[in-house]
Protein backbone atom coordinates (compact mmCIF):
# COMPACT_ATOMS: atom_id res chain seq x y z
CA UNK A 1 0.00 0.00 0.00
CA UNK A 2 2.88 2.57 0.72
CA UNK A 3 4.85 1.22 -2.36
CA UNK A 4 1.83 2.10 -4.17
CA UNK A 5 1.36 5.12 -2.72
CA UNK A 6 4.96 6.17 -3.07
CA UNK A 7 4.85 5.60 -6.82
CA UNK A 8 1.72 7.54 -7.05
CA UNK A 9 3.55 10.29 -5.17
CA UNK A 10 6.31 10.08 -7.91
CA UNK A 11 3.53 10.19 -10.77
CA UNK A 12 2.14 13.03 -9.22
CA UNK A 13 5.75 15.27 -8.91
CA UNK A 14 6.64 14.09 -12.16
CA UNK A 15 3.35 15.27 -14.10
CA UNK A 16 3.58 18.52 -12.61
CA UNK A 17 7.42 19.03 -14.01
CA UNK A 18 6.14 17.79 -16.90
CA UNK A 19 3.29 20.48 -16.65
CA UNK A 20 5.81 23.28 -16.02
CA UNK A 21 8.04 22.71 -18.93
CA UNK A 22 4.79 23.02 -21.06
CA UNK A 23 3.95 26.42 -19.36
CA UNK A 24 7.37 27.69 -19.91
CA UNK A 25 7.10 26.14 -23.89
CA UNK A 26 3.93 28.02 -23.80
CA UNK A 27 4.93 31.18 -22.86
CA UNK A 28 8.25 30.93 -25.26
CA UNK A 29 5.62 31.25 -28.17
CA UNK A 30 4.55 34.79 -27.12
CA UNK A 31 7.37 36.33 -28.39
CA UNK A 32 7.99 36.34 -31.78
CA UNK A 33 11.29 35.01 -32.14
CA UNK A 34 13.74 36.66 -35.16
CA UNK A 35 16.56 39.07 -35.53
CA UNK A 36 13.54 42.21 -34.78
CA UNK A 37 13.93 41.45 -30.99
CA UNK A 38 17.68 42.94 -30.45
CA UNK A 39 17.98 46.46 -31.34
CA UNK A 40 19.67 47.25 -34.85
CA UNK A 41 23.87 47.04 -33.60
CA UNK A 42 22.67 45.16 -30.21
CA UNK A 43 25.15 42.66 -30.43
CA UNK A 44 27.78 45.28 -30.90
CA UNK A 45 27.03 47.13 -28.24
CA UNK A 46 26.59 43.84 -25.88
CA UNK A 47 30.46 43.61 -26.79
CA UNK A 48 31.39 46.76 -25.93
CA UNK A 49 29.53 46.19 -22.23
CA UNK A 50 30.91 43.03 -21.87
CA UNK A 51 34.24 44.45 -23.05
CA UNK A 52 33.82 46.88 -20.65
CA UNK A 53 33.40 44.33 -17.42
CA UNK A 54 36.95 44.37 -17.58
CA UNK A 55 37.87 47.58 -17.74
CA UNK A 56 36.41 49.34 -14.67
CA UNK A 57 36.78 52.82 -14.66
CA UNK A 58 38.99 53.22 -12.00
CA UNK A 59 39.98 57.01 -11.98
CA UNK A 60 40.01 58.22 -8.65
CA UNK A 61 36.83 60.78 -9.29
CA UNK A 62 34.84 57.76 -9.84
CA UNK A 63 35.92 56.06 -6.78
CA UNK A 64 35.32 59.00 -4.71
CA UNK A 65 31.83 59.58 -6.49
CA UNK A 66 31.04 55.83 -5.93
CA UNK A 67 31.93 55.64 -2.29
CA UNK A 68 29.48 58.55 -1.57
CA UNK A 69 26.79 57.01 -4.21
CA UNK A 70 27.02 53.51 -2.06
CA UNK A 71 27.31 55.45 1.27
CA UNK A 72 23.74 57.43 0.42
CA UNK A 73 22.39 54.08 -0.66
CA UNK A 74 23.33 52.49 2.43
CA UNK A 75 21.68 55.00 4.58
CA UNK A 76 18.90 55.12 3.02
CA UNK A 77 18.48 51.20 3.22
CA UNK A 78 19.18 51.73 6.60
CA UNK A 79 16.97 54.12 7.22
CA UNK A 80 14.55 51.98 5.96
CA UNK A 81 15.16 48.92 7.67
CA UNK A 82 14.92 51.01 11.00
CA UNK A 83 11.26 52.40 10.79
CA UNK A 84 10.17 49.25 8.88
CA UNK A 85 11.92 47.15 12.25
CA UNK A 86 9.90 49.20 14.24
CA UNK A 87 6.64 48.71 12.58
CA UNK A 88 7.44 45.01 12.02
CA UNK A 89 7.58 44.29 15.34
CA UNK A 90 4.51 45.87 16.55
CA UNK A 91 2.39 45.13 13.86
CA UNK A 92 3.84 41.22 14.01
CA UNK A 93 3.40 40.47 17.69
CA UNK A 94 -0.32 42.14 17.15
CA UNK A 95 -0.99 40.12 14.08
CA UNK A 96 0.72 36.82 15.63
CA UNK A 97 -1.91 36.99 18.50
CA UNK A 98 -0.37 36.36 21.46
CA UNK A 99 -1.10 39.24 23.25
CA UNK A 100 -5.31 38.51 22.79
CA UNK A 101 -7.19 37.46 25.37
CA UNK A 102 -9.23 34.68 24.31
CA UNK A 103 -10.20 32.92 21.14
CA UNK A 104 -12.48 35.38 19.16
CA UNK A 105 -10.06 38.83 20.33
CA UNK A 106 -7.23 36.47 18.55
CA UNK A 107 -8.75 35.84 15.54
CA UNK A 108 -9.96 39.33 14.88
CA UNK A 109 -6.43 40.75 15.65
CA UNK A 110 -4.84 38.25 13.77
CA UNK A 111 -7.64 38.28 10.69
CA UNK A 112 -7.60 42.53 10.40
CA UNK A 113 -3.76 42.87 10.58
CA UNK A 114 -2.76 39.49 8.92
CA UNK A 115 -4.63 41.05 6.02
CA UNK A 116 -2.58 44.27 6.44
CA UNK A 117 0.40 43.03 6.13
CA UNK A 118 -0.10 41.27 3.33
CA UNK A 119 -1.84 44.60 1.27
CA UNK A 120 1.53 46.15 2.92
CA UNK A 121 3.75 43.33 0.94
CA UNK A 122 1.65 42.60 -2.19
CA UNK A 123 2.94 46.29 -3.97
CA UNK A 124 6.56 46.41 -4.20
CA UNK A 125 8.56 48.88 -3.15
CA UNK A 126 8.83 51.09 -6.36
CA UNK A 127 5.00 51.27 -7.22
CA UNK A 128 4.80 52.84 -3.55
CA UNK A 129 7.69 55.27 -4.49
CA UNK A 130 5.51 56.08 -7.59
CA UNK A 131 2.41 56.56 -5.52
CA UNK A 132 4.54 58.76 -2.94
CA UNK A 133 6.05 60.71 -5.22
CA UNK A 134 3.20 61.46 -6.86
CA UNK A 135 1.11 62.48 -3.57
CA UNK A 136 4.26 63.83 -1.72
CA UNK A 137 7.08 64.76 -4.41
CA UNK A 138 9.96 64.47 -4.28
CA UNK A 139 11.70 64.21 -1.00
CA UNK A 140 13.81 61.56 0.77
CA UNK A 141 10.74 60.56 2.68
CA UNK A 142 8.96 59.28 -0.53
CA UNK A 143 11.83 56.82 -0.95
CA UNK A 144 12.24 56.00 3.33
CA UNK A 145 8.51 55.47 3.18
CA UNK A 146 8.15 53.20 -0.19
CA UNK A 147 11.10 51.24 1.47
CA UNK A 148 8.97 51.02 5.11
CA UNK A 149 5.97 49.71 3.71
CA UNK A 150 6.58 46.44 1.67
CA UNK A 151 9.81 45.57 4.23
CA UNK A 152 7.40 46.26 7.20
CA UNK A 153 5.20 44.19 5.64
CA UNK A 154 7.21 41.35 5.18
CA UNK A 155 9.41 41.09 8.19
CA UNK A 156 5.93 41.12 10.44
CA UNK A 157 4.47 38.46 8.56
CA UNK A 158 7.40 36.20 9.49
CA UNK A 159 7.42 38.12 13.13
CA UNK A 160 4.26 36.80 13.15
CA UNK A 161 5.48 33.43 11.82
CA UNK A 162 8.21 32.79 13.97
CA UNK A 163 6.37 33.93 17.06
CA UNK A 164 3.42 31.31 16.42
CA UNK A 165 6.52 28.75 15.71
CA UNK A 166 7.37 28.98 19.50
CA UNK A 167 7.47 25.35 20.69
CA UNK A 168 4.41 24.95 23.62
CA UNK A 169 5.95 23.63 26.65
CA UNK A 170 7.68 26.74 28.65
CA UNK A 171 4.94 28.97 27.58
CA UNK A 172 2.59 26.41 29.20
CA UNK A 173 5.06 26.67 32.35
CA UNK A 174 4.78 29.87 32.25
CA UNK A 175 1.12 30.23 32.11
CA UNK A 176 0.94 27.93 34.79
CA UNK A 177 3.17 29.74 37.28
CA UNK A 178 0.62 32.68 37.02
CA UNK A 179 2.53 35.40 34.22
CA UNK A 180 0.58 37.51 32.57
CA UNK A 181 0.14 37.89 28.67
CA UNK A 182 2.70 40.79 28.59
CA UNK A 183 5.41 39.08 30.55
CA UNK A 184 4.69 36.18 28.28
CA UNK A 185 5.68 37.79 25.69
CA UNK A 186 8.96 39.02 26.99
CA UNK A 187 9.98 36.09 28.65
CA UNK A 188 8.81 33.24 26.73
CA UNK A 189 7.77 34.16 22.97
CA UNK A 190 10.58 37.08 22.76
CA UNK A 191 13.93 35.19 23.96
CA UNK A 192 12.77 31.94 21.70
CA UNK A 193 12.25 33.88 18.42
CA UNK A 194 15.15 36.12 19.03
CA UNK A 195 17.84 34.60 16.63
CA UNK A 196 15.28 33.40 13.67
CA UNK A 197 14.13 37.40 13.92
CA UNK A 198 17.65 38.29 13.89
CA UNK A 199 18.72 36.22 11.31
CA UNK A 200 15.83 37.03 8.88
CA UNK A 201 16.26 40.62 9.27
CA UNK A 202 19.69 40.40 8.35
CA UNK A 203 18.42 38.87 4.67
CA UNK A 204 16.15 41.77 4.53
CA UNK A 205 18.86 44.26 5.26
CA UNK A 206 20.55 42.80 2.05
CA UNK A 207 17.65 42.84 -0.10
CA UNK A 208 16.87 46.52 1.26
CA UNK A 209 19.76 47.91 -0.04
CA UNK A 210 19.01 46.89 -3.61
CA UNK A 211 15.50 48.20 -3.45
CA UNK A 212 17.47 51.72 -1.89
CA UNK A 213 19.23 50.91 -5.31
CA UNK A 214 16.70 51.07 -6.97
CA UNK A 215 15.09 54.23 -5.79
CA UNK A 216 16.71 56.69 -7.73
CA UNK A 217 14.13 55.67 -9.97
CA UNK A 218 12.02 58.45 -8.33
CA UNK A 219 15.07 60.80 -7.83
CA UNK A 220 17.05 59.14 -4.79
CA UNK A 221 20.40 59.92 -5.47
CA UNK A 222 22.89 56.95 -4.70
CA UNK A 223 24.23 53.85 -7.05
CA UNK A 224 21.04 53.52 -8.83
CA UNK A 225 21.32 57.30 -9.66
CA UNK A 226 24.91 57.78 -10.86
CA UNK A 227 24.37 53.74 -13.36
CA UNK A 228 21.49 55.31 -14.79
CA UNK A 229 23.20 58.52 -15.80
CA UNK A 230 26.30 56.45 -16.85
CA UNK A 231 24.40 54.51 -19.17
CA UNK A 232 22.59 57.45 -20.32
CA UNK A 233 26.19 58.93 -21.42
CA UNK A 234 27.22 55.06 -22.56
CA UNK A 235 30.05 55.04 -20.46
CA UNK A 236 29.88 51.16 -19.95
CA UNK A 237 33.29 51.68 -18.24
CA UNK A 238 31.50 53.66 -15.19
CA UNK A 239 28.72 51.53 -15.16
CA UNK A 240 30.63 48.44 -14.40
CA UNK A 241 32.24 50.47 -11.39
CA UNK A 242 29.34 51.22 -9.82
CA UNK A 243 28.50 47.86 -10.35
CA UNK A 244 31.43 46.43 -8.48
CA UNK A 245 30.64 48.66 -5.78
CA UNK A 246 27.27 47.72 -5.05
CA UNK A 247 28.35 44.05 -5.43
CA UNK A 248 31.10 44.12 -2.28
CA UNK A 249 27.84 46.21 -0.58
CA UNK A 250 26.00 43.36 -0.72
CA UNK A 251 28.93 40.47 -0.02
CA UNK A 252 29.73 42.95 2.95
CA UNK A 253 26.28 42.76 4.24
CA UNK A 254 26.32 39.20 3.51
CA UNK A 255 29.24 38.30 5.66
CA UNK A 256 28.30 40.08 8.36
CA UNK A 257 25.03 38.58 8.39
CA UNK A 258 26.72 34.95 8.40
CA UNK A 259 29.02 35.73 11.18
CA UNK A 260 26.41 36.94 13.23
CA UNK A 261 23.96 34.60 12.41
CA UNK A 262 26.98 32.30 14.02
CA UNK A 263 27.47 34.02 16.81
CA UNK A 264 23.74 33.62 17.20
CA UNK A 265 23.53 30.03 16.85
CA UNK A 266 25.39 28.64 19.77
CA UNK B 1 39.68 22.39 25.45
CA UNK B 2 37.93 23.59 27.74
CA UNK B 3 39.66 27.21 27.33
CA UNK B 4 39.58 26.88 24.02
CA UNK B 5 35.52 26.58 24.28
CA UNK B 6 35.25 29.26 26.22
CA UNK B 7 37.08 31.63 23.72
CA UNK B 8 34.43 30.81 21.49
CA UNK B 9 31.75 31.49 23.78
CA UNK B 10 33.39 34.92 24.55
CA UNK B 11 34.06 35.42 20.66
CA UNK B 12 30.49 34.54 19.57
CA UNK B 13 29.16 37.07 22.55
CA UNK B 14 31.37 39.54 21.11
CA UNK B 15 30.15 38.94 17.55
CA UNK B 16 26.44 39.32 18.94
CA UNK B 17 27.29 42.70 20.91
CA UNK B 18 29.57 44.31 18.27
CA UNK B 19 26.89 43.82 15.64
CA UNK B 20 23.57 45.36 17.91
CA UNK B 21 26.51 48.82 18.42
CA UNK B 22 27.36 48.41 14.77
CA UNK B 23 24.25 48.31 14.08
CA UNK B 24 22.76 51.36 16.75
CA UNK B 25 25.60 53.08 14.64
CA UNK B 26 24.94 52.95 10.93
CA UNK B 27 21.18 53.94 11.77
CA UNK B 28 22.24 57.29 13.79
CA UNK B 29 24.82 58.39 11.16
CA UNK B 30 21.97 57.17 8.14
CA UNK B 31 19.38 59.59 9.86
CA UNK B 32 21.50 62.00 10.58
CA UNK B 33 22.70 61.99 6.75
CA UNK B 34 18.84 61.79 5.62
CA UNK B 35 18.43 65.08 7.56
CA UNK B 36 21.61 66.80 7.46
CA UNK B 37 23.07 66.38 4.01
CA UNK B 38 19.70 65.37 1.67
CA UNK B 39 17.46 68.17 3.84
CA UNK B 40 14.93 65.48 4.86
CA UNK B 41 12.17 67.34 6.42
CA UNK B 42 9.40 65.54 8.36
CA UNK B 43 7.04 68.52 9.24
CA UNK B 44 7.27 70.04 6.02
CA UNK B 45 5.41 67.13 4.48
CA UNK B 46 2.08 68.28 6.33
CA UNK B 47 2.53 71.60 4.04
CA UNK B 48 -0.83 72.80 2.37
CA UNK B 49 0.21 72.44 -1.12
CA UNK B 50 1.24 68.15 -0.13
CA UNK B 51 -2.31 67.86 1.07
CA UNK B 52 -3.77 69.46 -2.28
CA UNK B 53 -1.51 67.66 -4.67
CA UNK B 54 -2.73 64.44 -1.90
CA UNK B 55 -5.81 64.79 -2.15
CA UNK B 56 -5.25 65.41 -5.94
CA UNK B 57 -3.73 62.37 -6.38
CA UNK B 58 -5.96 60.45 -4.08
CA UNK B 59 -9.28 61.69 -6.26
CA UNK B 60 -7.48 61.00 -9.53
CA UNK B 61 -6.94 57.17 -7.68
CA UNK B 62 -10.89 56.88 -7.01
CA UNK B 63 -11.70 58.49 -10.32
CA UNK B 64 -14.03 61.21 -8.50
CA UNK B 65 -14.23 64.06 -11.12
CA UNK B 66 -13.19 62.08 -14.10
CA UNK B 67 -15.80 62.00 -16.87
CA UNK B 68 -15.52 58.47 -17.64
CA UNK B 69 -13.09 56.32 -14.96
CA UNK B 70 -11.01 53.69 -16.60
CA UNK B 71 -12.05 50.86 -14.24
CA UNK B 72 -15.77 51.27 -15.51
CA UNK B 73 -15.10 51.14 -19.01
CA UNK B 74 -15.21 47.60 -21.02
CA UNK B 75 -12.25 48.74 -23.10
CA UNK B 76 -9.58 50.12 -20.68
CA UNK B 77 -10.02 46.80 -18.80
CA UNK B 78 -9.50 44.27 -22.00
CA UNK B 79 -6.40 46.35 -22.18
CA UNK B 80 -5.49 45.98 -18.61
CA UNK B 81 -6.05 42.29 -18.68
CA UNK B 82 -3.99 41.59 -21.71
CA UNK B 83 -1.77 43.41 -20.10
CA UNK B 84 -1.90 41.11 -17.04
CA UNK B 85 -1.23 38.11 -19.28
CA UNK B 86 1.49 39.03 -21.04
CA UNK B 87 2.70 39.88 -17.42
CA UNK B 88 2.47 36.45 -16.37
CA UNK B 89 4.26 35.14 -19.61
CA UNK B 90 7.28 37.11 -18.80
CA UNK B 91 6.98 36.26 -15.01
CA UNK B 92 6.80 32.42 -16.56
CA UNK B 93 9.62 32.88 -18.97
CA UNK B 94 11.52 34.61 -16.59
CA UNK B 95 11.56 31.72 -14.09
CA UNK B 96 11.68 29.06 -16.58
CA UNK B 97 15.06 31.50 -17.99
CA UNK B 98 16.45 31.11 -13.83
CA UNK B 99 15.87 27.38 -13.77
CA UNK B 100 17.49 26.29 -17.17
CA UNK B 101 20.79 28.33 -15.84
CA UNK B 102 20.35 27.34 -12.46
CA UNK B 103 19.95 23.54 -13.76
CA UNK B 104 23.50 23.60 -16.00
CA UNK B 105 25.24 25.33 -13.18
CA UNK B 106 24.15 24.02 -9.75
CA UNK B 107 26.27 20.66 -9.61
CA UNK B 108 29.50 22.60 -10.52
CA UNK B 109 28.61 25.19 -7.83
CA UNK B 110 28.28 22.54 -5.11
CA UNK B 111 31.39 22.57 -2.84
CA UNK B 112 31.36 18.77 -2.08
CA UNK B 113 31.10 18.41 -5.87
CA UNK B 114 34.33 20.34 -6.50
CA UNK B 115 36.20 18.44 -3.82
CA UNK B 116 35.51 15.26 -5.38
CA UNK B 117 32.95 13.68 -2.63
CA UNK B 118 30.01 13.96 -4.45
CA UNK B 119 30.45 12.20 -7.81
CA UNK B 120 33.53 10.46 -6.71
CA UNK B 121 35.44 11.56 -9.69
CA UNK B 122 38.05 14.90 -9.43
CA UNK B 123 38.43 16.91 -12.34
CA UNK B 124 41.28 19.62 -12.48
CA UNK B 125 39.08 22.10 -14.01
CA UNK B 126 36.36 21.64 -11.25
CA UNK B 127 37.74 24.09 -8.95
CA UNK B 128 38.15 26.70 -11.54
CA UNK B 129 34.27 26.38 -12.62
CA UNK B 130 33.57 26.44 -9.29
CA UNK B 131 35.04 30.11 -8.59
CA UNK B 132 33.81 31.29 -12.07
CA UNK B 133 30.15 30.03 -11.14
CA UNK B 134 30.11 31.28 -7.95
CA UNK B 135 31.08 35.01 -8.66
CA UNK B 136 28.32 34.75 -11.51
CA UNK B 137 25.84 34.06 -8.79
CA UNK B 138 26.86 36.64 -6.67
CA UNK B 139 27.36 39.00 -9.07
CA UNK B 140 23.49 38.23 -10.62
CA UNK B 141 21.75 38.47 -7.54
CA UNK B 142 23.45 41.80 -5.89
CA UNK B 143 22.46 43.67 -8.82
CA UNK B 144 18.69 44.41 -8.81
CA UNK B 145 16.84 43.20 -11.63
CA UNK B 146 15.48 47.29 -12.67
CA UNK B 147 19.38 47.34 -13.00
CA UNK B 148 19.68 44.24 -15.03
CA UNK B 149 16.62 45.73 -17.43
CA UNK B 150 18.48 49.00 -17.71
CA UNK B 151 21.50 47.40 -19.47
CA UNK B 152 19.58 44.60 -21.26
CA UNK B 153 17.25 47.44 -22.86
CA UNK B 154 20.27 48.54 -24.95
CA UNK B 155 20.76 45.51 -26.80
CA UNK B 156 17.35 44.44 -26.79
CA UNK B 157 14.05 45.80 -27.80
CA UNK B 158 11.60 46.99 -25.58
CA UNK B 159 9.33 43.79 -25.07
CA UNK B 160 8.59 40.95 -22.78
CA UNK B 161 11.83 38.89 -24.00
CA UNK B 162 13.77 42.03 -22.65
CA UNK B 163 11.90 42.11 -19.02
CA UNK B 164 11.88 38.23 -18.35
CA UNK B 165 16.24 38.20 -19.38
CA UNK B 166 16.59 40.65 -16.64
CA UNK B 167 14.03 38.71 -14.43
CA UNK B 168 16.07 35.62 -15.35
CA UNK B 169 19.34 36.78 -14.51
CA UNK B 170 18.71 38.34 -10.98
CA UNK B 171 16.80 34.77 -9.77
CA UNK B 172 19.19 32.78 -11.63
CA UNK B 173 21.59 33.89 -9.17
CA UNK B 174 19.21 33.62 -5.78
CA UNK B 175 17.79 30.06 -7.58
CA UNK B 176 21.59 29.58 -8.07
CA UNK B 177 22.24 30.20 -4.06
CA UNK B 178 19.62 28.34 -2.81
CA UNK B 179 19.90 25.18 -4.88
CA UNK B 180 23.59 24.50 -4.34
CA UNK B 181 23.13 24.86 -0.51
CA UNK B 182 20.56 21.99 -1.38
CA UNK B 183 23.23 19.93 -3.18
CA UNK B 184 25.75 20.64 -0.53
CA UNK B 185 23.37 19.20 2.66
CA UNK B 186 22.91 16.06 0.70
CA UNK B 187 22.78 12.34 1.97
CA UNK B 188 25.88 11.19 0.97
CA UNK B 189 25.25 7.49 1.45
CA UNK B 190 22.77 6.23 -1.38
CA UNK B 191 25.22 8.01 -3.70
CA UNK B 192 28.05 5.79 -1.79
CA UNK B 193 26.26 2.95 -2.21
CA UNK B 194 25.85 3.62 -6.45
CA UNK B 195 29.11 4.51 -6.65
CA UNK B 196 30.25 1.30 -5.12
CA UNK B 197 27.94 -0.56 -7.59
CA UNK B 198 29.60 0.30 -10.43
CA UNK B 199 27.52 3.28 -11.26
CA UNK B 200 28.82 6.00 -13.97
CA UNK B 201 28.81 9.57 -13.42
CA UNK B 202 25.56 10.33 -15.63
CA UNK B 203 24.00 7.36 -13.07
CA UNK B 204 24.95 8.85 -10.20
CA UNK B 205 23.41 12.02 -11.02
CA UNK B 206 20.08 10.46 -12.69
CA UNK B 207 19.31 8.09 -9.88
CA UNK B 208 21.46 9.39 -6.76
CA UNK B 209 21.01 13.22 -6.57
CA UNK B 210 18.17 14.33 -9.10
CA UNK B 211 15.57 12.39 -7.26
CA UNK B 212 17.02 14.02 -3.25
CA UNK B 213 17.24 17.54 -4.30
CA UNK B 214 14.20 17.77 -7.03
CA UNK B 215 11.40 18.80 -4.42
CA UNK B 216 12.80 21.31 -2.77
CA UNK B 217 14.33 22.62 -5.75
CA UNK B 218 10.85 22.72 -6.82
CA UNK B 219 9.77 24.52 -3.40
CA UNK B 220 12.82 27.14 -3.96
CA UNK B 221 11.54 27.16 -7.80
CA UNK B 222 7.42 28.19 -7.07
CA UNK B 223 8.96 30.81 -3.93
CA UNK B 224 10.84 32.63 -6.60
CA UNK B 225 7.98 32.54 -9.27
CA UNK B 226 5.87 34.26 -6.11
CA UNK B 227 8.35 36.80 -5.74
CA UNK B 228 8.85 37.20 -9.74
CA UNK B 229 5.26 37.51 -10.33
CA UNK B 230 5.42 41.17 -7.79
CA UNK B 231 8.21 42.70 -10.10
CA UNK B 232 7.54 42.51 -13.53
CA UNK B 233 5.45 45.95 -13.15
CA UNK B 234 9.19 47.47 -12.14
CA UNK B 235 11.03 46.15 -15.07
CA UNK B 236 8.29 47.38 -17.24
CA UNK B 237 9.53 50.71 -15.91
CA UNK B 238 12.12 50.85 -18.26
CA UNK B 239 10.19 49.66 -21.00
CA UNK B 240 10.50 45.76 -20.60
CA UNK B 241 6.48 45.39 -21.48
CA UNK B 242 3.84 44.39 -19.67
CA UNK B 243 1.81 46.01 -16.92
CA UNK B 244 4.82 48.04 -15.55
CA UNK B 245 5.30 50.13 -18.94
CA UNK B 246 1.69 51.13 -19.05
CA UNK B 247 1.72 52.30 -15.47
CA UNK B 248 4.36 54.60 -16.37
CA UNK B 249 2.66 55.68 -19.52
CA UNK B 250 0.00 56.38 -17.06
CA UNK B 251 1.32 58.04 -13.82
CA UNK B 252 3.44 60.31 -17.09
CA UNK B 253 0.11 61.34 -18.65
CA UNK B 254 -1.62 61.89 -15.28
CA UNK B 255 -4.25 59.52 -15.95
CA UNK B 256 -5.02 58.37 -11.95
CA UNK B 257 -8.14 56.30 -12.71
CA UNK B 258 -6.16 54.33 -15.09
CA UNK B 259 -3.21 53.84 -12.52
CA UNK B 260 -5.92 51.71 -10.25
CA UNK B 261 -7.18 49.84 -12.19
CA UNK B 262 -3.32 48.84 -13.08
CA UNK B 263 -2.79 48.51 -9.63
CA UNK B 264 -6.38 46.27 -9.41
CA UNK B 265 -5.14 43.80 -11.95
CA UNK B 266 -1.66 44.07 -10.12
CA UNK B 267 -2.90 42.85 -7.00
CA UNK B 268 -5.29 40.35 -9.07
CA UNK B 269 -2.23 38.78 -10.41
CA UNK B 270 -0.13 38.65 -7.41
CA UNK B 271 -3.36 36.96 -5.22
CA UNK B 272 -3.63 34.21 -8.03
CA UNK B 273 0.24 33.19 -8.28
CA UNK B 274 0.27 32.71 -4.69
CA UNK B 275 -2.96 30.53 -4.36
CA UNK B 276 -1.22 28.67 -7.61
CA UNK B 277 1.95 28.32 -5.96
CA UNK B 278 0.92 27.71 -2.71
CA UNK B 279 -1.73 24.39 -4.33
CA UNK B 280 1.51 23.39 -6.21
CA UNK B 281 3.37 22.82 -3.40
CA UNK B 282 1.05 21.31 -1.25
CA UNK B 283 0.41 18.79 -4.51
CA UNK B 284 4.11 18.05 -4.66
CA UNK B 285 4.36 17.45 -0.47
Amino acid sequence: MEKLHNSLDFHKRTLLTGGLILVFIWSLFSIKWGPDLLHPGGGTILLQIIKALFHPNLSSEILKLSLISAWRTLAYAVAGMTLAIAFAFILGILASGVLAKDKPGRLISKGILRGLLGFMRAIHELVWAWLFVASIGLTPFAAIFALVIPYGGTLGRIFADILNDVPEEPISALKSSGASKLQLLLYGYLPFAKTDMISYTMYRFECAVRSSTIMSFVGLGGLGYQIQLALQDLNYNDVWTYLFFLVALVVVIDFWSNILRRGLVE
Amino acid sequence: MKQNKRDLKLFKFGVVKLSLLLALILMIASWMFVYKVDHADFLGLFSAKNAFYSKKFLKGLLGIGAKSPAFLSIDSWQVALKLTYETLQMSIMAIGFATLGMIFTVIPAARNATNGTLTVSKKWYSQILFGIIRSAYIFSRAIPELVWAMIIIFVFKPGILAGALALGIYNFGILGKLCTEVVEDLDLKPIRNLASCGAGTGQILLYGIIPTVMPKFMTFIFYRWEVIIRTPIVVGFVGAGGLGQQFKFSMSYFQYSELSLLLICYLLLVAFADLLSEGSRRAIR
